[in-house]
This record gives structure tokens, C-alpha cells and sequence, in this order.
């Protein structure tokens, strides 16, 4: 069933469907948090904040539009206003942390590569995610909502409320700060 | 800027896939016959290769029904605020027809008891609507209170 279907159900108060909305969207909606928090404990606050925020203002939801959008507007405003209220220093702050738990999928090796290949792959994710840590905020928001998520140019202007031109450059300036980030950390690797 | 700084400048966005179709032939027509373009686009590619397959963190399992678990006491909370409003709305148009009500029973009774009594109620409906005004002022207060203090008990909850 498409998720449309299910949201506008759940806009006629069907509950049914929210559990169903709940797992569709839990591991995008989770990540998304988390590379803006990047504390797992407040983004599954927030991920929970998120859903009761959905269902408090599904009512004013216009169906013709995308819920993706939506969805992830509520997450990105309520995460906002989190780090202004418990760490309004931090919106900028590099990190060191590096993610948790990671996907078992992403770890399993694809046929046609070696155990070499494999290895440096892995290795190579670690380094970008590494270096993603430390970017600021509105970097790594907008390349996880391009690349993970891979959002449109346009919903992740609707998403961020920010014009087109102001995510385009933001993507520019982001992917020019990781490449540094990357060259700078592990001078000599193959990011050139 | 030459045409060949802008076209660099693009480079990053395409390997995103984030260039309109006009600036997608214009970065690759320029590449087509630019080495040192060419060699970037290549060094890009591989960063927003791996930035797509990242791996995805996984939320704790308990996640999804700790959230529904709240999303029903919210539904529930909503239901009834929403119950109390439509009560609220009811008692208020009530108490509204009962005032409006009483005037008339209040001016025949007052009328009544005064001539009786040989009473003069000279300022008899000054005193009616300050009571009425009196009343209500009092409702008022109350309801607000009442909303502040359930206000109060959510957000301890």
C-alpha cells in the first residue's frame, strides 16, 4: 500500500495505520536525527517527539503533498529547537562521536567484491563518517537528506526552509569541508 | 570568472546529482575536452559514492512501541481536551440562556416583592447586571485557573 494511502487515513483518524508509518519511517527518520543530534539517547526523544507532533498536526496535513517533506520539517524543526534550548553553542560544534549500531546490511560484503575491496570499503565509510561528525550542523543535514535519503534539491528546500540556491550551496560548501576534512585526516588516501 | 572556474565550481554538485539538466551539458561538454575538470569530477565521485552507502544506525528495538505507547496517550489526552472543550462550550451557552433567562423572572419577581414590601428598587437592574457581570468575572477566573493548572500537570507529566 502506498504511504499516501496510509496518511490520509490516518488524517480520517484511522490509528491503525500509524504503527504501520511508525516502521516504514523509523530507520530514515532515526538517522536523519541522529547525524543532526548526534547523541542516539536525544534522537530517539526526538524521533519520538516527532510522531507526536505528527499526530497532534495531521489534521492541518495537505494530502496532495509530500509527507516525506513534512515528516522530515516537523523532525528538523523540533531538532533545532532542542540544540538551541540544551546546547544553542553546539549547532556549529564539531564532534568526534562516531555513529552506533550501524545496519548489519551495510556491512555485509557484495559478491563481486574481495575481502580486500571490502575492507577498504569499510574503512573508507568509517573515515567519511568520521569526518561527517565534524561538520557543522546544516552540513550534515543537508548531505544526509541528499545522499542517505536522497531528497530532491526542492524537498530538501521545503525541509530546511531555505531557498534552492541556499542548498545548493550548502551541499557545495559541505562536500568541499568533508573533501578538506578527508585530506586533512588521512593525508596521502585516495580522495584526490 | 572564465567559463572554466564556473564549470569547477559545479563540479561538486554534480557529482551530487544536484545540477539542473542545462548546467548537467555544460559541465559535461566542458569536461569532454578539460583534463585537469575531468580529473576533479573524479576525485568528487568516489566522496559522494560513499556518502550514499553509508551505513544506516539502527534505532533501539523498543523504539517504535515506546513511540506508539505515547502517540495513544497523546491521541487519548486530545480526545479528552477536546470532550472538555465541547462540555465547556455547552455549559457556556447553558449558564448564557439561564442569565438571559432570568431577567424577565427577575424583573417580575423584583417588581412583585418591591410593591409587597413597598421596597424601592430604584438601580433594581444596575444591581441584576453587576451581579450578572460579578458571576461571570468569577467563572472567568476559575476556567483560567483551571487551564493553567492542567497546563501545569501536562507538562509535569
Amino acid at each position: 500500500m502506498a504511504v499516501d494511502a496510509d496518511v490520509v487515513r490516518l488524517r480520517r483518524g484511522d490509528l491503525n495505520t500509524l504503527p504501520e508509518l511508525i516502521t516504514r519511517y523509523q530507520n530514515r527518520l532515526y538517522r536523519y536525527l541522529l547525524r543532526i543530534v548526534r547523541q542516539p539517547a536525544e534522537a530517539e526523544d526526538l524521533f519520538q517527539q516527532t510522531w507526536l507532533r505528527v499526530v497532534e498536526k495531521i489534521r492541518s496535513f495537505d494530502a496532495s503533498r509530500n509527507f516525506d517533506a513534512w515528516l522530515f520539517t516537523l523532525a528538523h524543526n523540533l531538532a533545532i529547537d532542542h540544540l538551541r534550548r540544551i546546547r544553542p553553542q553546539s549547532l556549529d560544534e564539531p564532534l568526534a562521536n562516531s555513529w552506533h549500531s550501524e545496519n548489519l546490511a551495510g556491512r555485509i560484503p557484495r559478491k563481486d567484491y574481495t575481502p580486500l575491496d571490502h575492507a577498504l570499503a569499510a574503512e573508507r565509510r568509517s573515515e567519511i563518517s568520521e569526518a561527517m561528525a565534524g561538520l557543522p550542523m546544516m552540513y550534515r543535514e543537508v548531505l544526509t537528506l541528499r545522499f542517505e535519503d536522497e531528497m530532491k534539491i526542492e524537498e530538501i528546500a521545503q525541509v530546511t526552509a531555505v531557498p534552492v540556491s541556499t542548498v545548493k550551496s550548502r551541499l557545495r560548501r559541505s562536500l568541499e569541508q568533508l573533501r578538506y576534512a578527508l585530506e586533512a585526516r588521512y593525508p596521502g588516501d585516495t580522495w584526490q | 570568472m572564465s567559463e572554466h572556474d564556473k564549470i569547477r565550481e559545479l563540479l561538486a554538485l554534480a557529482a551530487a546529482d544536484a545540477l539542473t539538466s542545462a548546467e548537467e551539458t555544460q559541465v559535461a561538454e566542458h569536461v569532454r575536452s578539460c583534463i585537469a575538470c575531468s580529473n576533479e569530477l573524479g576525485a568528487w565521485r568516489p566522496i559522494a559514492s560513499e556518502l550514499r552507502r553509508l551505513p544506516t544506525p539502527q534505532p533501539s528495538s523498543w523504539l517504535v512501541q515506546a513511540t506508539l505507547a505515547r502517540a495513544e496517550a497523546k491521541l487519548t489526552e486530545q480526545a479528552e481536551h477536546d470532550w472538555n472543550r465541547r462540555v465547556m462550550i455547552v455549559f457556556v451557552a447553558f449558564a448564557l440562556l439561564l442569565t438571559i433567562a432570568s431577567w424577565p423572572v427577575f424583573h417580575f419577581v423584583s417588581r412583585r416583592f418591591g410593591s409587597l414590601l413597598e421596597l424601592q428598587f430604584s438601580h433594581t437592574w444596575i444591581c441584576f447586571a453587576a451581579f450578572t457581570a460579578l458571576g461571570w468575572l468569577a467563572g472567568g477566573v476559575a476556567a483560567v485557573m483551571l487551564a493553567i493548572r492542567q497546563r501545569g500537570e501536562r507538562r509535569l507529566a
